[in-house]
């Protein structure tokens, strides 16, 4: 193997200010990274854990523009007079949104596409191809195509495209963002392995901090662009006195009994293409109840939210409403549910809240100021609260909510809970996907897994048959307590 | 409607051969249409595409169901030209007049239709991109145009997603979009086109991270790790090709009908 030997890092005073924006995303940070490290970035959403990923290779401000001051050094050498594509044999850029980085259509060409770019015999080419499969521990995918991988396998593919590089550092943004909890389970455990084969250096920006736990890294806590904390050798009690550990310890009480439910699912089966995702599904969901549903990606949560909400049709069984047969839908994706200009004008489109009421709605959600700011250029985490803020003013009786948490910080998803809580209070149920197991597991009343096998009833007898099942990452206990 | 149509891995008929000589075909369907005024050669190539459709252990009903809205529209063509062209003899005159000048003009426009597109269809369905990228770049065409073509593709599906979920957030907030009027154009556009657009932006800026993050275009060439040989099958499609144009050129000089 002929790796380059360990690249040192050093970044002085470096600010981002990107060419749209007044603030700045980046402000004067100053850090060194030795080879063989591992380094954790972390922070609230927008805080400038990417930015700082993404100026380190050099692509803000190549490919981003942005007005960047400070330097970056490279084994000692200043990459204002180079180009992305020069640092890329030392830095490898793993991205957070597995299905964008991938450019072809096949295994085997994705991961050989760097090495052919470098020009390199083709034996060599093979040979890297072979390797970074075997590392990312996806061989058995060589010759599947790429459009047919799950989310995990599509990041541990990008993975291994980054690897087969041999770049001295990996740098990985939100790796895990978008997987379910066993696709980040299985890129969590590559990580680890990254570490303890001592070829690379790891920086991960990453906010599920407990599972990286066992690599032993360094902390860079970032705010608002800004490093304002360090912590080498961070352990769990580092993460609580940083505030970065939620404990989401709700207890809540039991809801009244209801002579009528708000949704009937009768034996509702449903597939894509030949493959069945459920078969005979059943359960009634109860005024004000949270039903949370978790499982692999694939597994039919969004498509059973779909069917809730009428945009599909049930292959057998039937669902009905008890009223109001409107619901308040938010999307994994927040831009496929924004059309307007402006803030106020998406607040507007339905009708339904009065404009004297939008700075109020706003300020609630967490988005003062923000009214006649463009949606699509809010962070993905404001766009999710947007959404959800228009869905609420829906007052339907039904909210079915598909990763509303994914880019909010503590206090966001604090306001999102206070604001289900308060639903359920008044009756309004909820049906809520999401990767966020320990909060699944300590707001819902009810759980309703989607796999291979499906398990619906109490929360706490859901993860008993998971734990049984062997499906530990479905269980909070993975992502609270330290691994191995 | 956007038909399904995309390449899936196969091992018969033209999965077999080399995307070159897959691009030598498409070119001698589209040669023998528009080259040849006949309607029976137009017919002939026509059943050729079907019958090539099926050694290549496509599904012909899944094929027709998949684009039955573009066949319709064939069909569409064919009554409007038939109906347009008042020369010839008068076959029927009931209101609308059709002559068999226009009969002939609707078979010919329909079948040029139908042949292009089922010739299409089938490329795509059995022409591996990546494939025929590294076949591109193989004769001498620059890599950076190649990989044009197979970024196009991966972006078919992705497009095809993202305008069923803005439809379906339409839906969900009771947006309505119907097309009337300029008004209505507008204001669909903006609901529509905007939100799938601005998404496969933020897509394009991710893999242009990704592929540059990979050293693409680093250099003026690039490794072909995988190679491209002409094989028996090969030869069959040249001789089908060759077949093809002596065809439409002789039907064209003899004014086959």
């Amino acid at each position: 193997m002929s790796y380059v030997n360990g690249t040192k890092i050093a970044v002085d005073s470096l600010s981002v200010r990107y060419a749209d924006r007044e603030e700045l995303a980046l402000g004067d940070v100053s850090e060194q990274i030795d080879p063989g490290e591992v380094v954790v970035v972390s922070g609230a959403s927008g805080c400038g854990k990417s930015t700082l990923c993404k100026a380190l290779c050099k692509f803000i401000p190549e490919m981003i523009p942005a007005h960047v001051e400070g330097e970056i050094l490279i084994d000692g050498l200043s990459i204002r007079n180079i180009r992305s594509q020069d640092i890329a044999t030392r830095l490898g850029l793993v991205q957070q949104d597995p299905d964008s980085q991938i450019c072809t259509l096949n295994v085997w060409q994705e991961v050989a596409f760097g090495p052919e770019n470098l020009c390199l015999p083709r034996e060599e080419v093979r040979a890297r191809v072979e390797e970074s499969l075997l590392a990312a521990g996806i061989s058995h995918l060589v010759n599947r195509e790429t459009t047919t991988l799950s989310g995990g396998e599509k990041q541990r593919l990008a993975i291994a495209s980054i690897l087969a590089m041999r770049p001295s550092v990996v740098l990985l943004d939100e790796p895990t963002a978008n997987l379910d909890p066993q696709g980040a389970k299985a890129i969590f455990e590559i990580m680890d392995d990254l570490r303890k084969n001592g070829k690379h250096t790891l920086i991960v920006a990453e906010h599920r901090l407990v599972p990286l736990l066992r690599m032993h890294p360094r902390l860079l806590l970032l705010s608002r662009g800004k490093v304002v904390a360090h912590r080498s050798s961070v352990c769990h009690k580092d993460l609580e006195a940083l505030g970065l550990r939620a404990d989401w310890n709700l207890d809540l009480p039991p809801l009244p009994r209801a002579e009528k439910a708000t949704l009937y699912v009768d034996r509702v089966s449903f597939g894509y293409e030949g493959i069945s995702l459920f078969e005979d599904l059943s359960f009634k969901l109860w005024p004000g109840e949270i039903l949370g549903i978790i499982g692999p990606n694939g597994g039919g949560k969004t498509t059973l939210l779909r069917l809730i909400a009428g945009l599909e049709k049930p292959a057998s069984g039937c669902i009905a409403r008890d009223g109001d047969p409107g619901v308040g839908f938010i999307f994994q994706q927040p831009h496929q549910q924004i059309f307007e200009r402006t803030v106020r004008r998406e607040l507007e489109v339905d009708g339904l809240i009065d404009s004297e009421d939008i700075p109020r709605v706003l300020e609630g959600a967490r988005l003062a100021g923000l009214e006649n700011a463009p949606p699509l250029s809010l962070s993905l985490g404001e766009q999710r609260r947007l959404t959800f803020a228009i869905a609420l003013s829906r007052n339907s009786d039904l909210l079915l909510l598909d990763e509303p948490f994914i880019g909010q910080d503590a206090k966001n998803v604090s306001w999102i809970i206070s604001q289900l809580v308060a639903a359920r209070r008044h009756g309004t149920a909820t049906v809520l996907v999401s990767h966020d197991i320990p909060l699944v597991a300590s707001l819902c009343d009810r759980l309703l897994y989607l796999g291979e096998r499906t398990f619906i009833g109490k929360k706490d007898e859901v993860l008993c048959q998971l734990r049984e099942a062997g499906e530990t990452a479905f269980t909070p206990t993975y992502w609270e307590q330290e691994q191995g | 409607m956007i038909a399904k149509v995309s390449y899936h891995k196969g091992h018969a008929g033209l999965h077999r051969v080399t995307p070159m000589a897959n691009v030598l075909l498409l070119v001698g369907f589209l040669a023998a249409v528009l080259v040849s005024p006949s309607i029976l050669v137009k017919l002939g190539v026509f059943l050729l595409v079907i019958g090539l459709l099926v050694i290549s252990g496509e599904r012909v009903g899944s094929f027709l169901s998949k684009t039955r809205f573009v066949l319709l529209f064939g069909v569409v063509l064919f009554i409007a030209q038939a109906f347009s062209i008042r020369e010839g003899n008068v076959l029927l005159s009931y209101g609308l007049v059709v002559t068999d000048s226009g009969l002939l003009a609707g078979a010919q426009m329909a079948f040029r239709f139908l042949v292009i597109f089922s010739s299409s269809v089938l490329f795509v369905l059995v022409t591996d991109p990546d494939r025929l990228a590294h076949s591109i770049e193989q004769i001498g065409i620059p890599y950076r145009y190649s990989f044009v073509l197979v970024l196009s593709l991966r972006f078919v599906p992705f497009f095809r997603k993202e305008y069923r979920a803005v439809r379906d957030a339409q839906q969900v907030r009771g947006i309505n979009t119907s097309i009337r009027g300029f008004a209505g154009l507008l204001r669909s556009i903006r609901y529509t086109l905007f939100p799938v657009l601005v998404s496969g932006l933020t897509r394009v800026d991710s893999i242009a991270i990704s592929m540059k993050g990979r050293c693409f275009g680093l250099y003026a060439k690039r490794t072909i790790a995988y190679k491209e040989h002409w094989q028996r099958a090969d030869w069959i499609v040249l001789f089908l090709f060759c077949l093809l144009l002596a065809t439409s050129v002789l039907a064209r000089k003899y004014a086959w009908p």
